[in-house]
């Protein structure tokens, strides 16, 4: 009963009671690497970035190259934690000083994901497997019972937001579901090549999206019990992020290497390319839409932000000139 | 990834008063004469270490601080000079600090160095750096190495500081812990499984660093001694591999100079500083002057001075290494390397049983030749299949693939998307060695990058022919070598890579090298090389028609296959896939030891090096942390 209580109830309850934002701030990672080895100086500024809602950047924390991805606790937008080079960083001021949560046992995360439903829980997706700390990155402890041996390299890790403790982890292998805070894993998908990205939609929690480096895009109408794959999506060129619309359930776009972005506006059923005003190349890492606004980024391999207006029809250049951007975070502010 | 020499690159640029200034670089090479007397040998250690530090401060301008960088600086404070312009130098390079592994050692050492010399105010700037300024740890071996070091050493500096004065969040015992764990982990490893990175050409000054200073200036007596004994057991291993000072093949990671001109990294700097057998190379090795800040408080063992430098007879040593980890896309994290040498007076054959070690810089096997002067001689004969693969990559790399190659030639490595490459492992290649017979067989599949073989053969080669037999034939130095190559080929000037001045990473030109290059441009394929030492035959053309005499079949369809008997009267049968056979019975690489020759022998997993030369006995033991000398009866 407490556990139906924490899982589903509290969360709706909370929700519920909380004002609505106003607006939101949006954080990204980006890193600038040209010419940037191991060993040479850092001439440009990187790591993580927030615009506030008047339009202006303020670098937070240090100048960090490798930032994978980040996190900020629903509850308290100055928890950050990071996934980078080092391991996972996290700061509970707001950037002003950090600490390396990991050891040396840890190295080179993918991605760093809250637990939305208990955000103190952390999973950390690494290339040897699935590491979860349960006090905001303290302690970190191994969860891999049930992932493979060998094709455990975990990309992305994702939680239920409706539901504490389930928990879908893109690996090399394959999909793997938890429903126990990663005590136990079942493969629910096998592929042949990485799952690059999982998301979960924002106006129906049963329903999922992935994509893939070479096996396509896949859709799970069950909560990521099942999946089907996207007939119409690519299955030839490399598929990095997927992204839905929270103001337009019918709304989905895929970015992707060579293939750009893929939007559809039937929820999926069929799919168009939206590249105008991106640059030649098309090489999109990380797609992001702003809730409330429906207006969606995408973050171009060394080529910086860019952001549309109209899902995709036309895009232009949005600052952060020859980045890569590797993820996005929108915080809602609640008082003007 | 392979760090960005700035310094090497001032040293360049300053090449003609620079090199000059080198005295034992433009000296003629060192006679191979072997000191006998410990003290001299030691006097004459103390002089090397000496010559490459006056010559890092004569470049130094008192009239110009931006002479003075972090090595100036620690070279300068291990001789107490100009200690007011150091600290001064140290105060404004610690305002814009830069950050991972690089930079980080430098700093330690000129911590270190100038403990009690430099300024408060210098000390103060150093500790604000490791306060403000995040140290990313990098992503190799030789990375971890230097970086857990760094922090080590920095920790016990400045003992019992909380976590908010550290750039990590965790306190000086936090960070202390953290480090010793890492190291002590690795050290592990290497004395139990083998070395990751084995016998770089480059890489070994990234290890001997951080243990002479681990040797030199860790507080806790154990870590000290850690220092010491791995120093020992790099150095051994490098005294072992060497040939007359130069470290020849295999190696987990080399660059496109050194696969062929061996004498020309930073390894050889380690031979002149440690056994006066070869010449250093430009600048001291550059990173090299580090080393030779701390070197007075390491004494090189006698025995492994003449492993080095004493050897009258041949000998086959037998090592286990292992390779990089993968984390994807493979079945095991890390492989097991079967490492083989066989040395002798005039020529060495290496090689390791094939496939990658290393995603991009490893060399599998050669025979390299010595050279009264091995400087810009190419003197080595092998042949490789020029693998690239982006997907191969992410096994090592957790990254996309899209970006790893066209990026590789601005991180140092210009030759691996190159189809006439001559450095890299492929997975398609296994090679099997016996004495200084090698057999390299390549099976690779349609569809692969780059579907031929190439074979390397220097400019310094002489009498070099093809012959009707289908061997070719050419003279190394003193040794007699026979190349077969196993299908149709073509030959063609090689190309190397010259690297250009540049400040955004590096620049690289194509230039011709007058060596040739064989381009075979079949997937089923092979290579035998056989050598001898021109002292075994009347003349050249006796070599040659005992080769052409010895009983030779191979086919390449379906699987290539090799059936010979070898110049030393072996009979051998390589099959692709295999386990190689000689003399009716198949290797069985599981017994491979740690080590296993005339001069290092440990079991796996036994943490213990036994070191031998004549009479003499050193014994590292990891588990005691004792180390053991002795004269044996």
């Amino acid at each position: 009963m407490i556990k139906l209580l924490l899982a589903f109830i509290l969360p709706a309850l909370l929700a519920a009671a909380a004002p609505a934002p106003v607006g939101y701030d949006l954080y990204v990672a980006a890193a600038v690497n040209k010419g940037y080895v191991i060993g040479s100086k850092i001439v440009t500024m990187n790591g993580l970035f927030r615009r506030s809602q008047q339009g202006e950047w303020q670098h937070i924390g240090y100048n960090d190259t490798s930032i994978r991805s980040f996190a900020i606790d629903p509850r308290d937008s100055r928890v950050i934690y990071t996934a980078a080079n080092n391991g996972c960083w996290r700061s509970l001021d707001g950037g002003a000083t950090w600490r390396i949560t990991t050891d040396w046992t840890l190295t080179e995360p993918l991605q760093v994901t809250l637990d939305p439903g208990a955000p103190d829980h952390v999973y950390l997706a690494v290339p040897d497997g699935v590491v979860v700390s349960h006090d905001r990155g303290q302690t970190w402890h191994r969860r891999e019972t049930g992932l493979p041996d060998r094709g455990k390299y975990t990309q992305t890790i994702q939680v239920d937001r409706t539901h504490m403790g389930r928990v879908l982890a893109g690996c090399e292998s394959g999909i793997y579901l938890t429903d126990d805070g990663a005590m136990k894993w079942r493969r629910v998908l096998a592929t042949d090549t990485t799952v690059d990205d999982l998301q979960q939609s924002p106006h129906d929690p049963q329903n999922w999206l992935a994509v893939t480096q070479s096996n396509g895009a896949w859709s799970s109408h069950d909560g990521g019990r099942s999946w089907q794959q996207l007939a119409g999506v690519t299955s030839r060129k490399p598929l990095y992020c997927v992204v839905f619309d929270s103001t337009n359930p019918r709304r989905v776009a895929i970015g992707g290497w060579a293939e750009g972005v893929l939007t559809s506006e039937d929820g999926g059923k069929t799919w168009v390319t939206r590249n105008a005003g991106l640059p030649d190349g098309h090489r999109v890492k990380r797609l992001a839409v702003e809730p409330g606004s429906g207006r969606l980024y995408a973050g171009v391999t060394g080529e910086g932000l860019f952001v549309s207006e109209d899902f995709g029809h036309t895009w232009k250049h949005d600052g952060f000139e020859s980045s890569d951007i590797t993820s996005f975070v929108f915080v809602p502010v609640l008082t003007k | 990834m392979k760090p960005f020499p700035y310094f090497l690159l001032g040293v360049a640029l300053a090449a003609p008063a620079a090199v000059q200034a080198q005295p034992s670089f433009a000296a003629p090479p060192p006679p191979a004469t072997v000191v006998q007397d410990a003290g001299l040998r030691r006097e004459q250690y103390f002089s090397r270490i000496d010559e490459a530090i006056n010559w890092r401060n004569s470049q130094v301008k008192r009239d110009n601080l931006a002479t003075m960088d972090m090595t100036a600086i620690a070279c300068k404070l291990v001789r107490h000079e100009d200690i007011e312009a150091c600290s001064a130098r140290v105060i404004e390079l610690m305002k814009d600090p830069g950050t991972g592994p690089f930079w980080m050692f430098p700093v330690v050492c000129v911590a270190y160095t100038g403990r009690g010399l430099l300024s408060p105010e210098a000390q103060a700037a150093i500790r604000h750096a490791w306060r403000t300024t995040m140290q990313i740890r990098g992503d190799t071996e030789n990375h971890w190495a230097m970086y857990y070091t760094s922090l080590y050493l920095m920790a016990e500096l400045y003992p019992d500081e909380p976590a908010e004065t550290w750039y990590t969040g965790k306190s000086s015992a936090e960070n202390l812990a953290e480090s010793r764990a890492y190291l002590i982990s690795w050290m592990d490893l290497t004395t139990t499984v083998g070395q990751g990175e084995f016998n770089p050409t480059g890489y070994i000054t990234e290890y001997a660093i951080p243990m002479v200073f681990l040797a030199s200036w860790a507080k806790d007596p154990a870590m000290r001694q850690r220092g010491h004994m791995t120093l020992d057991w790099l150095f051994a291993d490098l005294a072992e591999n060497t040939l007359h000072g130069v470290l020849r093949g295999p190696n987990a990671r080399t660059t496109d100079i050194p696969v062929m001109e061996r004498w020309n990294d930073h390894a050889s700097f380690y031979s002149w500083l440690l056994f006066g057998n070869t010449p250093p190379t430009a600048g001291y090795g550059g990173f090299g002057l580090y080393f030779a800040v701390a070197a007075k408080n390491y004494d090189v063992p006698e025995v492994i001075y003449r492993i080095a430098m004493d050897r009258d007879a041949d000998y086959v040593q037998r090592d286990l290494k292992r390779s990089r980890r993968r984390w994807r896309f493979s079945d095991v994290l890390s492989s097991p390397v079967y490492k083989t040498s066989y040395m002798r007076r005039d020529y060495a054959v290496g090689s390791y049983q094939g496939g990658a070690a290393d995603p991009i810089q490893t060399h599998v096997w050669d025979v390299t030749w010595a050279v009264p002067d091995p400087r810009g001689v190419h003197n080595d004969m092998f042949s490789n299949h020029p693998y690239s693969s982006p997907d191969q990559l992410q096994a090592w790399f957790p990254t996309y693939p899209e970006l790893m190659i066209p990026n590789l030639p601005a991180e140092g490595k210009p030759s691996y998307d190159e189809p006439d490459k001559i450095l890299g492992a492929s997975p398609y290649e296994q090679v099997f060695q016996d004495l200084d017979t090698v057999v390299a067989l390549y099976n690779i599949p349609p569809g692969i990058r780059y579907p031929q073989i190439n074979g390397f053969f220097s400019k310094d080669l002489a009498d070099f022919s093809v012959d009707k037999s289908g061997w070719i034939f050419a003279r190394g130095g003193r040794a007699y070598l026979a190349y077969r190559p196993l299908a149709p080929y073509t030959l063609t000037p090689y190309r190397g890579y010259l690297q250009l001045p540049s400040n955004e990473g590096y620049k690289w030109e194509r230039v011709a090298t007058g060596d040739t290059l064989l381009q075979s441009p079949h997937l089923k394929n092979g290579t035998i090389v056989q050598a001898a030492s021109q002292d075994e035959f009347k003349d050249f053309a006796a070599f040659k028609a005992a080769i052409n005499a010895l009983p030779l079949t191979f086919s390449l369809e379906p699987t290539p296959t090799v059936k010979l008997k070898t110049l030393r009267g072996r009979d051998v049968v390589v099959t692709y896939g295999q386990p190689p056979v000689v003399n009716g019975q198949p290797l069985d690489y599981t017994k491979w030891k740690l080590f296993e020759g005339p001069y290092l022998n440990a079991e796996k997993g036994s943490r213990k090096l036994t070191i031998t030369h004549g009479r003499l006995e050193r014994v590292l033991d990891f588990n005691t942390l004792s180390i053991t000398d002795s004269i044996l009866p």
